[in-house]
């Protein structure tokens, strides 16, 4: 039997809040896929179009963007400017014909390792049967 | 309807009275079928000044064009620019007031209702005349085109062959100006976003095969961005250089730079950069379509700048150029703003 | 040697040429554009000017050079690509757009050779089609040196002369061409040379727009390079790629790594299309842009077409087919700019 389809998941988690929260999950020693590539950046909202076009460009077959929950914000507003962005990024990319599963977005406290593990294992099940995301991709 | 003589010589009197730089407005091309944007420096070439439906392009472009130039200038001459605006080029205005590119008294507007038509959509023309070559063209009435081919002549309504976006413009009148020609009229089409019906209603296997289609035809000559009076950016993601290049920048710096893009016009690429180009425009484009008139290989670009006009529309209740003073949209939200998509 | 084939029998011909992938042009909703035939009885050859020349097939915007990485020991290793194309015939081509490839020809058949461009170049057979009304309204090729008619770079010129194709066959590729199917193919008859010598003559007269003394306008280039005439023109440019990525005769081009792995190292050196017309085409790496504006990159597209190259090559870099002007967003009019060159005090 061919082996079953492993997907790739690049999960731009911010520092403060979403990165914390998967720490938490790993020295707490939480079970969830190892299919998931985190990227630690500032914030929310400091993650450009750019870099989830480009994370699927490279091959990922899901994106993840997740931050501090509405009012938690480092600093103070970055996620509520992430969540319009973001609103419009999901739009266009079911608008051209991705699968409109393969773009999350979550809010993650520090203290919610478990909510994290949750939400990488239902989108590991999510990609599962949709198979390797061939659209955006460079090499195919 | 607008009186071309009357613009005239509100043109020659502001050059005359030394009010404005320069006048940027519309002149005949060698094309019958489309105007060129024409520099009116003296009183007297004020009678190379047409008005009438071909007159397609967002003149607003020349505006950056004029910024940079003034930039390098030691002594700018500081008078404002004429400049003609239809309805949709007006909200590029506010746009680049809005986002402080341009101040108030870098433009003197000089505003002209397209009343109830608009600009004609060429395809839509050699669609009629079945490829024959138009020799001489009139309008009548304001009404209609009469378009005179080797074979015949042939009397078609305007409203036959306007763009689609005229047809599904709701201020075709500019909502800024210093001076004013025609009514001010505003429009209510049944159905403004009536052209993306046809993809929306789409699976997303034959989106994509559209999309993919599409923009696989990218030659990438980038004249959609060039013809964009929203595409001022310096440095455009998908440029090998980086404007912040000094004489200090060290070899690897460069070499380290990011490349988001590749120049190599494939389907991947191809679709970073639309895609990037849609997002930059989001809340900012004004639906003058202009991106779609000039791609020379017909990417119906206006498709995807239309659709994030209407996402702003239904979640965020934003519209482009409506007002100078109101944030952009994505610089600024709202408590309320939908997030039933996170988790 | 001259033939005569029926209209009926060109698809038998195209058929009978498997050896080859065969171009003609298509009309792909409201566009003409060469692409590969697979269906040899929908052609037909009553195409207006296509997009883009078939610069396309023969100097395609991107192509792979060489692909390179790094071995498991850490060892670089380099591999060269060569198109692998096999014979390729493309139908219908313009006289102008035949022209266009023997000036790239020249171009890169200096020594060094590009190996790229000629293993693909030498496979390419072009079988023209005399243009008995102008497929587009800013055709200027008399003016170049150029005809509606012309022979020069194709290897066989077809002439459509109502149910039948006159073909002239001008070099070994399209006797060869022609002996694939030699049965369908008759001798010319006085009556039909004569007739045909009528539609080429007809076909020049068709052509409406000229530069008039266009031998003079190199060295009134010359004394033109500050004047203030370019910012004038260039006022409405907006600096696209459209007239010179559409241009049959434009060549310029950029290489650059594209990698798909930093670490380990993997990546490809492609070539793509440059555009004089792009800002960053003369950036230096120190900053510094010695065409800095759109007037300076205007007049670089003229003086390029028709001094420059005609200093280097003794022909002008344009053969007349009109699509810069057609397809100009602004309206810009290479032929309106050559007569105020022409006229210029």
């Amino acid at each position: 039997m061919a082996e079953e389809f492993e997907p790739k998941i690049i999960a731009f988690l911010c520092k403060w809040c979403s990165s914390a929260g998967s720490d938490l999950a790993g020295v707490s020693r939480m079970n969830y896929p190892p299919n998931v590539v985190p990227i630690t950046v500032m914030c929310s909202g400091s993650v450009s179009p750019l870099y989830i076009f480009n994370a699927f460009q490279k091959g990922a077959d899901g994106v993840l963007v997740s931050g501090c929950h509405p009012g938690d914000c480092h600093y103070i507003k970055g996620n509520f400017y992430a969540r319009r962005r973001i609103a419009l990024v999901k739009e266009l990319i079911e608008y051209i014909g991705l699968e409109p599963q393969r773009f999350k977005m979550a809010w993650v406290s520090a203290a919610e390792g478990k909510k994290y593990t949750q939400i990488i294992q239902d989108f590991v099940q999510e990609l599962k049967p949709l198979g390797p995301q061939t659209k955006l991709r460079r090499e195919k | 309807m607008v009186n071309l003589e009357e613009i005239k010589k509100e043109a020659k009197k502001i050059l005359e009275e030394g009010k404005v730089k320069y006048i940027i407005g519309y002149a005949k091309s060698s094309n019958i079928l489309m105007a060129a944007p024409v520099f009116i420096k003296k009183p007297e070439d004020v009678n190379k000044l047409i008005w009438n439906p071909t007159c397609f392009q967002n003149l607003v472009k020349f505006l950056l064009d004029e910024k940079r130039k003034k930039a390098r200038e030691k002594e700018p001459d500081t008078r404002p620019v004429g400049i003609f605006v239809k309805g949709c080029d007006s909200r590029a205005i506010n746009v680049l007031l809005q986002e402080k590119f341009i101040t108030r008294e870098d433009v003197y507007i000089m505003g002209i209702s397209c009343e109830d038509l608009g600009v004609l959509d060429e395809k839509k023309i050699f669609k009629k005349l079945k490829d024959e070559k138009p020799e001489k063209i009139e309008f009548d009435q304001g009404k209609n085109i009469v378009i005179s081919t080797k074979e015949k002549t042939i009397k078609i309504p305007l409203k036959e062959i306007l763009a689609e976006r005229c047809l599904e413009c709701t201020s075709s009148f500019p909502v800024i100006s210093d001076v004013f020609w025609g009514d001010r009229n505003n429009r209510s089409p049944k159905e403004p976003f009536k052209s993306l019906e046809q993809i929306e209603s789409l699976s997303q296997e034959k989106k994509w095969d559209f999309w993919q289609q599409q923009l696989s035809k990218c030659i990438r000559c980038y004249a959609c961005r060039s013809v964009c009076p929203m595409c001022y950016c310096d440095e455009c993601v998908v440029d090998s250089i980086n404007l912040a290049v000094t004489a200090d920048t060290s070899a690897e710096e460069k070499a380290q730079k990011i490349k988001w893009i590749e120049k190599s016009p494939e389907s991947s690429e191809n679709f970073g950069y639309h895609l990037v180009r849609a997002m930059h425009l989001a809340g900012r484009c004004i639906d003058c379509s202009e991106c779609e008139r000039v791609c020379p290989v017909d990417i119906p670009l206006r498709l995807l700048n239309k659709k994030l006009e209407k996402v702003a529309k239904e979640l965020f209740d934003y519209k482009a150029g409506l007002d100078p003073e109101q944030p952009s949209l994505v610089s600024s939200f709202k408590d309320e703003d939908p997030e039933d998509f996170i988790r | 040697m001259e033939k005569i084939l029926t209209k009926k029998s060109f698809p038998a011909w195209v058929k009978k040429l498997q050896s080859y992938t065969v171009y003609a042009p298509e009309k792909q909703e409201n566009l003409w554009s060469y692409e590969v035939i697979q269906n040899p009885d929908k052609l037909n050859l009553e195409h207006l000017n296509t997009v883009q020349a078939p610069k396309k097939i023969t100097f395609p915007q991107r192509e792979v050079f060489l692909q390179f990485n790094t071995s498991k020991e850490g060892k670089p290793q380099i591999k060269e690509v060569l198109p692998k194309e096999q014979p390729t015939v493309i139908f219908g081509v313009r006289p102008c757009d035949a022209k266009a490839i023997t000036l790239t020809d020249k171009v890169f058949g200096e020594e060094p050779k590009d190996p790229y461009y000629w293993s693909r170049r030498n496979q390419t057979t072009l079988v023209g089609l005399t243009c008995n009304t102008p497929p587009s309204d800013n055709c200027f090729c008399l003016s170049v040196g150029g005809s509606p008619h012309a022979k020069e770079g194709l290897d066989i010129l077809m002439t459509d002369m109502d149910d039948k194709y006159h073909l002239d066959s001008l070099s070994k590729k399209g006797e060869k061409l022609i002996k694939a199917a030699e049965n369908l193919f008759k001798p010319v008859s006085p009556k039909e040379k004569k007739e045909l010598e009528k539609i080429h003559r007809e076909s020049e007269k068709k052509i409406k727009r000229e530069v008039k003394d266009i031998k003079n306008i190199p060295d009134k280039l010359k004394n033109m390079f500050n004047s203030p005439f370019w910012d004038e023109e260039a006022m409405s440019c907006i600096r696209c790629g459209i007239c010179t990525y559409l241009c049959p005769t434009c060549y310029c081009f950029d290489i650059t790594d594209e990698l798909t792995s930093t670490l380990p190292l993997n990546g490809k050196r492609v070539r793509t299309w440059d555009t004089c017309q792009f800002p960053d085409f003369t950036m230096h790496s120190s900053g510094h842009n010695p065409r800095p504006d759109k007037a300076s990159r205007l007049r670089q597209r003229i003086l390029h077409k028709f001094q420059y190259h005609v200093e280097n090559y003794q022909d002008y870099l344009c053969t007349g087919c009109g699509r810069c002007i057609s397809l100009c967003p602004m309206g810009i009019d290479i032929i309106e700019i050559l007569n105020k060159v022409r006229d210029h005090e």
